[in-house]
């Protein structure tokens, strides 16, 4: 295993783990989604970056 | 301009209820970390997964600084770029589909402070993001590659906003102009396809808006480019122009509003 400087690579990890987090809360929070709730609940877990970024796009019902 | 400071205060509040102030600027500078690290890291990764035959050896060229925050810049340019167009894209007609806008319609509101409101708060939005993703990208490059000259630095990430609220202006204008669906796609063509097809036919004009990114990347390299105040002035110009017709064609649709 090659070792890695984390002081370089934490600040990538921070950024992930804070979009992963808001999205969730977000998510529980919202009253209505587009498309099913668990659906988007297993994109934002499974998909990294990408998953929480497109439910904020597409997923979010504004009214 | 009090109708004008009330808008924009429910813009910024709409903004931040959905979180756009938040995840915009991280989604850039994840794209503009992301690239000074995959570069410096390309060795090990490509030991790791590449699944290469023995003896393969592979030589990276060696980055300059400019190199990677034009990678970067390349990043935003197609990924950043298309997210932002998306979200912006939908600000004017979404109201309008959702009924949002009768509410505002019905008052005694000029379309421009309404317009202006939309388009201070998406330009303030890509300014930030951008900023932020290129700070994120100059200290990585910084830290691993080397330093560049703090001035044209600032000129670069200066000039590429004025692409990112030329975008805006854009995108809002096709937000008035169509519905939904409409809006967006013609959108992602003009603008993230745009800048694609300028880079592979773009060598037969010398300026273009599309080119103002590149351009600003180029000012941090010595060589002087003498189309560059040209591709500004023309980007500002057609950023008016985007402008106005929005605001027109605001008040043309404001009828189509579901009640």
């Amino acid at each position: 295993m090659i070792d890695i400087n984390w002081a370089l690579v934490a600040p990538l990890l921070v950024i992930q783990f804070i979009l992963f987090i808001v999205a969730l809360i977000d998510l529980i929070r919202i009253h209505e989604t587009n498309g099913p709730k668990w659906v988007w609940a297993i994109v934002i877990i499974f998909l990294n970056t990408i998953g929480p970024i497109c439910y904020f796009i597409f997923g979010r019902k504004t009214s | 301009m009090k109708t004008f400071i009330i808008l924009l205060q429910k813009e910024f509040r709409e903004s931040w209820r959905s979180f756009k102030f938040l995840w915009m600027p991280l989604l850039f500078i994840l794209l503009g970390i992301t690239d000074p690290l995959t570069n410096y890291y390309m060795e090990d990764i490509l030991n790791a997964v590449g699944n290469m035959p023995d003896g393969f050896s592979l030589s990276l060229p060696d980055f300059v600084p400019i190199d990677i925050l034009m990678a970067s810049t390349g990043q935003f340019q197609s990924i950043g770029l298309i997210v932002f167009v998306i979200t912006i894209a939908g600000m004017i007609n979404r109201e309008r589909q959702n009924g949002t806008a009768t509410l505002i319609y019905v008052r005694p509101i000029s379309f421009f402070a309404l317009f202006m409101s939309k388009w201070v708060v998406g330009s303030l939005l890509g300014i930030l993001s951008v900023s932020l993703g290129y700070a994120g990208s100059m200290y990585y490059t910084a830290i691993l590659y080397g330093s560049v000259d703090t001035m044209s630095f600032i000129q670069m990430v200066m000039s590429y906003c004025v692409w990112i609220v030329f975008a805006t202006a854009v995108a809002l204008m096709f937000s008035a102009i169509f519905k939904t669906a409409f809006a967006t796609t013609f959108t992602i063509i003009v603008i993230p396809f745009g800048v694609m097809i300028d880079s592979l036919i773009g060598q037969y004009w010398h300026f273009s808006p599309w080119k103002l990114a590149n351009y600003s990347v180029q000012l941090l390299s010595d060589t002087h480019n003498e189309y560059y105040i040209k591709t500004l002035l023309l980007t500002i110009i057609l950023l008016i122009l985007a402008i106005i017709i929005g605001i027109l064609f605001t008040r043309k649709n404001a009828g189509t509003t579901k009640i």
